[in-house]
């Protein structure tokens, strides 16, 4: 067997958390409308502001086009047959505990991973489980709330502190900035709320589930995390769906704001459904995540893994505002079969001194497409600012395709930007040096692999570092040969 | 080979005010058209009319013009230009004492007086529109469809055809002078064809200047065919005045085993774009493109690159270095492409920009396309100022700031200024480089 064929019947292994859970759910009819966008408002509960800030979102969406420069080709979405609200079907009542939290659902999340009784939980991980369009539970919350770190749903956070989600909600993202944006601004269901006050340092990971379960439905979450002066949090997301063959849309926007010598790192394990060999189903990805580095000495990184999604078109942005602020951006992509991904990072230099490090690595398998797009922009007041950027791209097999759009614009001379890209693919000869030394193919594959993207690894939280080195080799087994 | 006309903007759109005031002006500069030329030409110049009318010029919101504003070009009304003549001692500052052939284009006009083809070697053939006949490789290039392309094709004046016969090298460079030249605005199309056959050789050195003129367009298209196993050098001077305008392709076939090499300096116009568009079609390709950008006061000078593989065992380097000074805005796209079929390619593309002043702007995208996978390809971007330690260096070995700067600067631009083949052009650029940005 030659070296690509090994490299290939290593990548296509069955997608494990494709199966369907069995619940009684509440869903609204489908399409998109005022109508509806007031409906969701009203079954939240909200207040005022939200359904003015939903309504006008909706107005701009509607003069909105969807934007076509993405390196990705799909079937013109019909917005009209995606539901938009989906919810297991409960009391009224949020939880108190997780006793009164549907067995079902717990079941699902225990198959998932993702254990959230008080027994089984992880010890050191408060995680915030999101259905479809709800937060079903979220643990730890006593704890945290005893160091004053509030994280809950953000349909609580709206009824609990709508002054702060008021205040922050499309501060970094707003609603015109981009059709999917504008759309989930206009349609969101849930999402988490972290706020960490100022000088704590959060003492345990904060976590985010995500699971796609009705068929059809659209999910569409928004996360905000406000990170006060000299406060830390570590964050993770996420995320799985059912294997259906249609496509589903998962339009999120994440924002995150970090003010004077905040650190916030926020890491995202994304293994959606990505469809079959044939590119059938899947889940379109297209998220909008942005960093608003607002104090002095305030830092930001993005970590992501992403494996799934039939389409991922996503980037993790940094605007620098603060003096001294570091953006940071670390990243592996891997897309098998018929996956296509354009995804890579922003990152706006305004203020002065500001940093910027891009890690980017792209592994495309089979017949798909990966892209790396990314912007460093140095404004006219970035004095002294520094970009370094590498994306490293590795090609199994001969159809795959690995590209590069790394835009740089610099308006300031004393700035330094470097950027450096190189693509390469599993050799023979390295193959057959492990060999030698009586290391199977398919152990030094993924041990090439997982060498290629040690640098993003490194930066995952300790558990996760491990289970994505593992999701990697799964996804990858069978594609090496 | 057939021209197709991509049909990327599907959407309809409402035309805006500006749509409008495009298409206005473009209809105002094919009424100034009065192409005359042999009946063969009919053909292809009706087919050109026919793409730009129905792409329509481009504005900031096309993503191949993002960075380069057009509407100082649009603003201002060109007439074509006329005949003129000028003198030997008019243009002593531009001839090259190494470069004993030599054509010259007044307004896009062959200018025979100021001319020197009398020394033809063995196997090198020189035409114009007047004595060429029908051309079968005129305005077959890739990447014809272009609007400024087909614009050229639509409208040129003359052509000046070269070609290599089989097995010839052709020792001494030949100069190509396309000068503007009058008080009034007028827009020039010069147009090249230069054909290297089977296992020649040969040295271009293709300039563009200005004579007297301050305010006008060029619009230059020269196609280089380059046959098998033979070795095209080739370098493009554009020192067009600072008020003017230049918009250039440069598009080029490789058969296999092939050469080329292009050397591309942008010292002029207020407004200026290159695009080299490189397209290897055989295999075992060798393609260096270098190119040197110079920007000072409010210049915004863009060069957008294309070498798109077609087949296997190819190498490619590219070396983009942009100089921005004052408030001036350079922009690089360099794109390389390497479709399934190009296996076994060694592509690498490095852009490399200096910033003089805190005023000036790089946009700079190296782009990799790639679908092959047994290649090495990369791409890599700087930007930055001066090293101060670098400047520190040099100072401490008793050079004042100034000069140690000016040294620094030299350096960097002598890497491509280099590669030309007459000395006396080479001391000329560098000492050009260094007065703009004292």
């Amino acid at each position: 067997m030659t070296a690509t064929a090994t490299v290939e019947n290593l990548v296509n292994q069955p997608y494990k958390y494709g199966f369907v859970t069995d619940i009684e759910v509440e869903t609204i009819p489908k399409g998109l409308s005022e109508d509806v966008v007031r409906l969701i408002s009203a079954k939240k509960n909200e207040p005022e502001f939200m359904l003015d800030f939903r309504l006008k979102a909706y107005r701009q969406w509607l003069k909105m086009s969807e934007p076509n420069w993405p390196h990705v080709n799909y079937p013109a979405i019909d917005y009209q047959d995606i539901t938009y609200y989906s919810a297991p079907k409960a009391p009224a009542e949020k939880k108190q505990s997780l006793d009164e939290v549907d067995p079902i659902l717990l079941e699902t999340f225990e198959k998932l991973g993702i254990p959230l009784s008080e027994q089984k939980r992880l010890s050191n991980v408060a995680v915030d489980a999101v259905f479809d369009s709800v937060s079903v539970a979220t643990t730890f919350r006593k704890d945290l709330a005893k160091v004053g770190v509030i994280f809950c749903s953000i349909s609580e956070a709206l009824h609990d502190y709508p002054e702060l989600v008021e205040k922050y909600l499309g501060s970094v993202v707003p609603i015109n900035d981009n059709f999917f944006s504008a759309l989930n601004a206009a349609v969101f269901s849930d999402g988490s709320f972290v706020y960490i006050p100022k000088g704590v340092k959060c003492p345990m990971e904060l976590s985010t589930y995500f699971r796609i379960n009705t068929e059809g439905a659209g999910q569409f979450e928004r996360t905000l995390i406000i990170a006060e002066e000299g406060s830390q949090v570590s964050y993770l997301e996420g995320c799985t769906a059912p294997m259906f063959d249609t496509n589903q849309l998962h339009a999120a926007v994440v924002e995150l704001v970090a003010l004077d010598n905040a650190d916030i790192k926020y890491s995202t394990v994304q293994n959606w459904f990505a469809g079959d060999e044939n590119g059938k189903g899947g889940i379109y990805n297209f998220v909008t995540k942005r960093g608003l580095c607002a104090g002095k000495n305030s830092k930001i990184s993005w970590t992501q893994v992403e494996t799934g999604s039939a389409i991922t078109w996503k980037y993790p942005s940094c605007v620098l505002v603060g003096d001294n602020s570091i953006g940071e951006f670390y990243s592996v992509a891997l897309t098998n079969n018929m996956q296509q991904a354009d995804t890579g990072t922003k990152m706006i230099h305004v203020g002065k001194n500001t940093r910027s490090t891009i890690i980017s690595k792209g592994i495309s398998a089979g017949r798909s497409q990966n892209s790396y797009r990314g912007l460093v922009r140095m404004g006219p007041k970035a004095d002294g600012s520094r970009n370094y950027s590498q994306c490293d791209s590795m090609l199994i097999g001969s159809n795959a395709e690995a590209n590069t759009f790394p835009y740089i614009q610099v308006q300031n001379n004393s700035t330094k930007v470097e950027h450096e890209a190189s693509t390469s693919k599993i050799g023979e000869e390295q193959l057959f040096y492990f060999a030698q030394r009586g290391i199977s193919t398919e152990d030094a594959v993924s041990m090439m692999i997982s060498g290629f993207c040690k640098d993003v690894f490194n930066q995952l939280p300790m558990e996760f570092a491990v289970e994505a080195d593992r999701l990697l080799s799964l996804k990858l087994e069978g594609s090496v040969g | 080979m057939t021209l197709h006309v991509a049909s990327t903007d599907t959407v309809e759109k409402p035309m805006s005010g500006a749509d409008q005031d495009r298409q206005a002006y473009l209809a105002k500069l094919l009424a100034q058209r009065s192409p005359d030329g042999p009946s063969w030409l009919g053909k292809i110049r009706d087919r050109a009319l026919s793409i730009v009318q129905e792409r329509g010029l481009p504005s900031n919101r096309d993503e191949d013009w993002r960075f380069t504003d057009l509407s100082g070009l649009y603003k201002t009304t060109f007439a074509p230009a006329a005949q003129a003549s000028l003198h030997l001692q008019d243009i002593e500052s531009l001839i090259l004492a190494d470069a004993p052939l030599r054509l010259v284009f007044v307004n896009g006009f062959y200018a025979p007086a100021l001319s020197a083809v009398d020394h033809r070697p063995v196997g090198l053939s020189i035409h114009t529109l007047v004595d060429a006949a029908p051309l079968a490789q005129l305005g077959q290039q890739q990447g014809m469809t272009e609007v400024f392309t087909a614009l050229n094709t639509a409208n040129f004046e003359d052509v000046v055809v070269i070609q290599v016969a089989k097995h010839q090298i052709i020792e001494t460079p030949i100069h190509l002078l396309f000068l503007t030249t009058g008080e009034e605005p007028t827009v020039t199309y010069p147009r090249g064809l230069i054909v290297a056959e089977d296992h020649s050789a040969v040295t271009l050195i293709e300039e563009y200047a200005a004579v007297g003129a301050d305010t006008y367009f060029t619009n230059a298209v020269t196609e280089v065919w380059v046959g098998q196993n033979a070795q095209v050098h080739h370098h493009r001077i554009q020192r067009e005045a600072k008020t003017a305008f230049h918009i250039g392709k440069t598009a080029v076939s490789q058969d296999r085993d092939s050469c080329y090499s292009l050397t591309s300096l942008s010292l002029g116009g207020q407004m200026s774009r290159h695009n080299p568009l490189v397209i290897p079609t055989g295999e075992q390709t060798d393609t260096r493109l270098q190119g040197l950008t110079l920007a000072v006061d409010q210049q915004v000078a863009d060069t957008h690159s294309d070498l798109s593989f077609t087949g296997p065992h190819c190498t490619a380097q590219q070396l983009h270095k942009c100089i921005v000074d004052d408030r001036a805005r350079a922009v690089f796209n360099g794109k390389i492409f390497v479709p399934k079929l190009a296996q076994q390619t060694n592509a690498s593309q490095l852009s490399r920009n200096l910033l003089l002043s805190t005023k000036a702007r790089v946009d700079t995208k190296p782009q990799l396309e790639i679908i092959a996978d047994d290649v090495k390809c990369a791409h890599g971007a700087t930007v930055s100022q001066l090293d101060d330690e670098e400047v520190f260096y040099l100072q401490s070995r008793g050079l004042d700031r100034d000069s140690a700067c000016d040294l620094l600067v030299e350096g960097f631009a002598a890497e491509i200024i280099e590669q030309l083949p007459i000395a006396q052009q080479r001391q000329r650029l560098l000492d050009a480089v260094l007065s703009e940005i004292r």
